[in-house]
């Protein structure tokens, strides 16, 4: 699999590491709402086709990406950095 | 001249002459001979034994399909199994044996288990051992009984102990048009595409360009064909935009267009160059790819069709047009289709004798009988061969044969034969193309899958789209190449070729069926009847058939049995072939040497992590120990000392007078930024913003989840820059962790994490002695107490190098890490010690580091072992209430709090004898019966502090079990003791020593 | 002043590991220059932070992905968004860290962090692919562009100096791996090992 990264261009899935689903959000640290917190922690969907979720390019610039991923084709169906305020910087659209 | 080499024709050099070895015997060959050629032109026709029945076998084929003449390579005291002799360049020194036979390839008793064929069916093994079989022969033990019989006769070469010294590499490569094949329509692929300025890469399996061309007879533009091909080769390889790769097989397509190949760079050569590898994996990245990987030829199944004698047409033509080799001197011809009749007339005109055309079809089209009369041979038209004779082929039995009902009729008739050529017709090579995806189309006319819609970037070209001719496999060729690039297919004529007209398409007869065993995959063993024995038992879906039968799973994966299988199951089920389908394949193609997918990295192939220092712990005496990637201090040896006697020796100098030792290898990050203190008070679980600057604070992380991550110090260099410490194992961990929260949770916070582990050399000095050291080598900064308090950072100078001290202790000494530079590292250490000499420094490894930290009680990786909680380890202290932190929301959740979890004790040995880590506490019991468990041993060592035994443990209940009595269980080292449990605070629990 | 020690020791040492035929297709060195640092710009100040190491180097440094540019005694390239890797003479240090103020971004020294190791000659393109999965051909890879990649353990960023030229900067403690398995890969087309030039 290849991961186009905005920063650093296309490269081998090796140089990546799966940082998990980007679909939850995090509780507010202050809450105890252990379900929300729990939901966070360990439930995770597992859809077969487009996923959402992060690599961290950790053998090149070290930014995480935000992917879609079909998990069935691998087809990347987008990527942009997790971080927003690096994509309106003008990395690769 | 070798009796079967005819006198002219062939890519090889006759001028020259090579020796090699087979079975011990020596033999001679030519230069462009494969092992496969050079022993068929010595009319060596008995190769190997079969898989299953040891049935005496022969070369079948003349490239990668070859499923019969698998032999070992013997190199030095490297044996490499399982090479097809068709794949293997004679070379001088070459020796090879055969293989799967006992005691020899001649006389073999394995072969007697033909006799017992019955019991060897599909599916042996699930019947034998998992089914119901009655009394003493059910199950496992029968099963254990029997393996090591089965095993040694099943199977094929037997690998060697030696270890292989040939290298290895790997290969990353780019291109826009990556071409598969380097036949007629591979090389037109490539001249398009890098006539178009494109980087192109051209890859062929065989030595030699050209495929067909090689042995097609043909001619191209008026030349022949190879020349042609030769031609175009040399312009192509000229070119500085294409890179041609020969003896390159491509074995599997991966996403992102991405080609895999092995490229075997020297297994021709007698003996590689320094530096030079044996195979190199290449990973391609290719804009577009042309897939021009030709076609496959099917055999016809019939009884005796595995007798040595029996070959592909296809196959012998090759060997007369481009190894001048007549594989038989009685040659005979068996086919459902025209392109047989090539090799017919290619036989006659190399000098063999055609004794008989037999041809399923009750007519054939006036070019093949013209081919035929060119033979010299009346086809036997509507008639089938039946059977055959001879350990080595010497007789074939021919009937009447209905190709519409497959019915048998009339005499059997026996015709003396010492080689019989049979075609199938032909299958694209689509192995790729199903690799990349999308599902394999039958077609009815051709009799073959045709390649699936493309998933991927690809295109193709030639046989592999069920082209027949080489006009045909010229144009798409080229017309691919403008493709890959964007441009339209070109309206100019392609070369003019001259070859007989044939038709393509043969007569849908897969089987004859007569009585005898008919293999259908002639390396597994596989016969028709084991086929239909599977869809009787209900193994219907290919994909069963294929595991059930291990129907095309042998190294050739099925090159040549995968239609013919096919065709057979959809007969017993009544279904078109479409409608049953292929099996997808997968990678690899062929087999790929292990070697080549480890590239460099093979026997001590992790890279080696050296501190600065790291010269100077050699040159005196460390003994190394490797800690992650790191290589640290273990102890540091003087001659006699065992390695207690060593460390035992350094920590007690430490508490006594001082000690350095190297801590470079602790994980350091930069945090910088208007916003550091607040993230360093979100990922620890105590307070940093209140770190006045110029001090450090010991800090724990937790995970999300609550349970304890990583601890260490941190250093507030100034307002907004943090010098973070982490423990060496977690340093990559701890920095993705503050990484995935700074880019995820936390975007907006204005900081910066730099990894400068290797920018500092570290030493830590520590014990009473430890400050009068630093006064004795640091300038430019007071260290006494009042400068340098405890947890306090001062910035000097120690022989002209600038270093930063803090006032930190692990060892519960007074004791000072000292960072410098790190290429400085050396000589600051050098200078400590220098400095330390007058109060007997020494220096001290990762063993008396363990022992000093044990002492005190202070927990390490064996305890924040990822189970662990903070309150587990009494870290309670550290858990501010005043803020949330990671884990904050998690960390007190019933389980995590439950009474009876493991938490940290001590341990004193009651019976003088060591404790290791690892062993379990019992509470009764003895060696061989001890009781349950009550928790482990974390780390243990001999405390020069209390001259006893001593131990960390992680027991349930923890501190509520201190003053009582257990015994350590240890029965794999056949230790069993009393222990008291303790405080972990063994030694100077009160802290005087490190404000000393 | 003391010397800096190089991380590569006894394994660096002037020789010439030609193949058999006589030729070497490339040379390695240690080159690493006696200032380099990372300095970052917060999210949306690649154009401030470019020109802040502009002013201290005098590289005009676009701003674009990759991007990087090699002046006298002065290298730069761009090794993430918003982050560069700078390298050159000891006075940088100051300078930088007073060029880029808090409310622009922090530099990090890594002046002892990093090995430069250089590997140059007609078949450099070919050795490095042998251990980094990147296009180094020059239509991909241009000079002074620069690279973040990995062998492995071992990561690496790689600024092209030359045509025919790579300079490949590597943590420290993996310097003397990474020199190892550099040679190993250069072997086959024969090496020359010459004295660093700093």
């Amino acid at each position: 699999m290849l991961i186009p990264c905005p920063h650093c261009g296309t490269r081998e899935m090796s140089e990546f590491s799966y940082q998990g689903d980007a679909t939850r959000t995090r509780p507010d640290p202050a809450s105890a709402d252990m379900k929300a917190w729990y939901d966070y922690l360990y439930n995770r969907p597992n859809p077969a086709g487009p996923h959402r979720e992060y690599w961290q390019h950790t053998g090149g610039c070290r930014t995480h990406l935000l992917l879609t991923r079909d998990t069935i084709t691998h087809e990347i169906l987008s990527v942009a950095f997790a971080r927003a305020g690096l994509n309106a910087a003008g990395g690769r659209p | 001249m070798s009796p079967r080499r005819a006198s002219a024709g062939g890519l090889i050099d006759r001028g020259r002459s090579i020796g090699f070895t087979f079975d011990g015997r020596d033999y001679t060959g030519h230069p462009g001979d494969t092992l496969a050629s050079a022993l068929l032109a010595n009319g060596v026709r008995l190769v190997g034994r079969s898989f299953k029945y040891h049935r005496p076998r022969g070369i079948f084929a003349a490239g990668a399909d070859e499923p019969n003449a698998l032999v070992t390579v013997l190199k030095d005291r490297v044996r490499e199994p399982n090479i097809p002799a068709t794949q293997i360049e004679l070379h001088e020194g070459l020796a090879a044996e055969s293989q799967n036979r006992f005691p020899t390839l001649d006389v073999d008793i394995g072969a007697l288990g033909q006799l017992a064929g019955p019991l060897l069916a599909a599916g042996f093994y699930y019947k034998t051992f998992m089914g119901p079989v009655i009394g003493p022969l059910r199950g496992t033990r029968f099963w254990m009984l029997c393996e090591r019989f089965i095993r040694h006769a099943a199977g094929l070469g037997r690998a060697g102990y030696a270890p292989d010294p040939a290298r290895y590499e790997k290969m990353n490569a780019f291109c826009d048009v990556l071409v598969v094949g380097a036949g007629p329509a591979g090389l037109t692929a490539a001249e398009a595409a890098a006539k178009a300025g494109r980087r192109v890469i051209l890859i062929e399996q065989e030595p030699r360009t050209g495929g067909s061309a090689n042995w097609s007879g043909e001619t191209i533009s008026g030349k022949p064909a190879r020349d042609w091909a030769t031609a175009l080769s040399e312009r192509l390889a000229a070119r500085g935009n294409l890179r041609l790769l020969t003896r390159t097989t491509a074995w599997g397509y991966y996403d992102g267009n991405t080609v895999a190949a092995l490229e075997r760079v020297s297994d021709h050569l007698p003996g590689a160059a320094e530096g030079v590898p044996r195979h190199r994996h290449w990973s391609i990245h290719a804009g577009k790819v042309v897939l021009a990987s030709g076609a496959l030829e099917c055999p016809i199944v019939f009884p005796g069709n595995d007798r040595p004698g029996v070959m592909l047409a296809g196959a012998v033509r090759r060997y007369i047009g481009e190894y001048g080799v007549l594989p038989g001197e009685k040659l005979a011809v068996f086919t459902n289709n025209d392109s047989a009749y090539h090799a017919a007339a290619a036989l006659k005109k190399a000098g063999g004798a055609v004794i008989a055309i037999i041809d399923v079809r009750p007519e054939i089209p006036s070019a093949a009988r013209a081919l035929a009369e060119e033979a010299g041979v009346a086809p036997l038209l509507g008639h089938a061969v039946v059977g055959t004779a001879g350990k080595r082929l010497s007789k074939i039995s021919v009937q009447r044969f209905d190709a519409a009902t497959g019915r048998l009729s009339g005499d059997v008739r026996p015709i003396d034969v010492d080689c019989l050529t049979v075609s199938g017709g032909w299958s694209p090579a689509i192995h790729l193309a199903s690799q990349a995806g999308g599902d394999p189309v039958w077609d009815e006319a051709r009799l073959a899958f045709l390649p699936p819609a493309p998933r991927q970037d690809w295109l193709g070209a030639g046989a592999f789209t069920g082209a027949a001719t080489t006009a045909e496999a010229l144009t798409s060729g080229r017309d691919a190449g403008l493709k890959a690039v964007g441009k339209r297919p070109s309206r100019a004529k392609p070369p003019t070729v001259k070859a007989p007209a044939i038709d393509p398409h043969p007569a849908p007869v897969f089987e004859i069926k007569a009585k005898g065993k008919a293999f259908v995959d002639l390396q597994h063993d596989v016969t028709a009847e084991d086929v239909r024995l599977a869809h009787r038992e209900g193994f219907v879906s290919v994909e069963h058939l294929k595991r059930y039968t291990t129907l095309g799973m042998a190294t050739d994966q099925g090159k040549t049995s995968n239609v013919p299988g096919l065709a057979i199951m959809a007969e017993a089920r009544g279904l078109p072939i479409g409608e049953v389908g292929t099996t997808r394949f997968r990678p690899p193609f062929s087999p790929v040497s292990i070697g080549a997918l480890a590239g460099e990295r093979h026997g001590h192939f992790k890279p080696d992590r050296l501190t600065p220092m790291h010269d100077w712990h050699v040159e005196n005496g460390a003994r190394m120990m490797e800690v992650g990637l790191w290589h640290r201090p273990m102890i540091y040896g003087e001659p006699g000392e065992t390695i207690e006697q060593a460390y035992v020796r350094e920590a007690a100098a430490v508490r006594r007078s001082v000690g350095i030792v190297d801590v470079s290898t602790l994980g350091k990050i930069a945090v910088k930024g208007p916003d550091a203190a607040e993230f360093l008070d979100r990922v620890y679980t105590n307070t940093f913003s209140t770190l006045p600057g110029g001090k450090a604070r010991y800090g724990l992380m937790l995970r999300e989840d609550g349970i304890a991550f990583d601890d260490g110090t941190t250093w507030r260099l100034g307002e907004h820059d943090f010098l973070m410490t982490t423990t060496t194992a977690n340093a990559g961990r701890v920095m993705q962790h503050l990484e995935y929260f700074l880019d995820i949770v936390w975007p907006d916070l204005k900081i910066h994490l730099t990894s400068v582990t290797d920018q500092w050399a570290g030493a830590a000095v520590a014990g009473p002695n430890a400050r009068k050291v630093l006064e004795g080598c640091v300038t430019g900064t007071a260290v006494d107490t009042e400068a340098l308090p405890f947890m306090g950072i001062v910035h000097g100078d120690i022989d002209g190098v600038p270093v930063v001290i803090c006032r930190l202790s692990f060892s519960g000494e007074l004791a000072y890490e000292v960072y410098c530079g790190a290429g400085y590292g050396r000589h600051v250490w050098e200078t400590l010690w220098q400095a330390g000499v007058p109060y007997g420094i020494v220096p001290y490894g990762m063993e008396a580091l363990g022992t000093l930290r044990i002492e005190k009680g202070h927990v390490a990786g064996a305890e924040i072992d990822g189970r662990t909680t903070a309150r587990d380890l009494y870290l309670d202290w550290v858990l501010s209430k005043k803020k949330p932190f990671i884990g904050s929301a998690l960390m007190d959740r019933e389980g995590l709090i439950d009474r009876n979890r493991l938490r940290l004790v001590g341990l004193l040995s009651l019976d003088g004898q060591p404790l290791d880590s690892g062993a379990h506490i019992v509470e009764s019991g003895g060696l061989e019966t001890p009781g349950r468990s009550i928790g482990h041993v974390t780390a243990a060592c001999y405390s020069p502090a209390l001259s006893k035994y001593i131990g960390l443990a992680l027991v349930k209940g923890g501190k509520t079990r201190h003053g009582t009595r257990a015994f350590v269980s240890d029965p794999l080292r056949k230790r069993f003791g009393p222990v008291e449990i303790a405080s972990h605070h063994f030694f100077d629990p009160e802290g005087r020593r490190l404000h000393g | 002043m003391v010397k800096r020690e190089s991380p590569l020791g006894p394994a660096l040492r002037p020789d010439l590991h030609g193949r058999s035929d006589g030729g070497s297709g490339v040379t390695l060195s240690e080159v690493t220059p006696t200032f380099m640092a990372e300095a970052a710009a917060w999210p949306g100040g690649k154009k401030i932070l470019a020109a802040a190491i502009g002013d201290v180097t005098g590289l005009a440094l676009p701003a674009s992905p990759n991007a990087g540019a090699l002046g006298a005694g002065a290298a730069a390239f761009s090794i993430g968004p918003e982050r560069f890797f700078v390298a050159g003479s000891e006075g940088f240090a100051a300078r930088l860290a007073a060029a880029l103020p808090l409310e622009t971004g922090t530099v990090t020294d890594l002046s002892h962090g990093r090995t430069a190791i250089r590997i140059a000659g007609p078949r450099a393109e070919w050795v490095l692919s042998k251990l980094f999965a990147i296009d180094f051909s020059a239509d991909a890879f241009a000079v002074a562009e620069g690279r973040a990649t990995a062998h492995h353990d071992i990561t690496a960023q790689i600024q092209r100096t030359g045509a025919t030229q790579f300079d490949i900067f590597v943590f420290r403690s993996l310097a003397r791996s990474f020199w190892r398995i550099l040679r190993e890969a250069s072997a086959e087309v024969g090496y020359e090992v010459l004295s660093g030039e700093g």
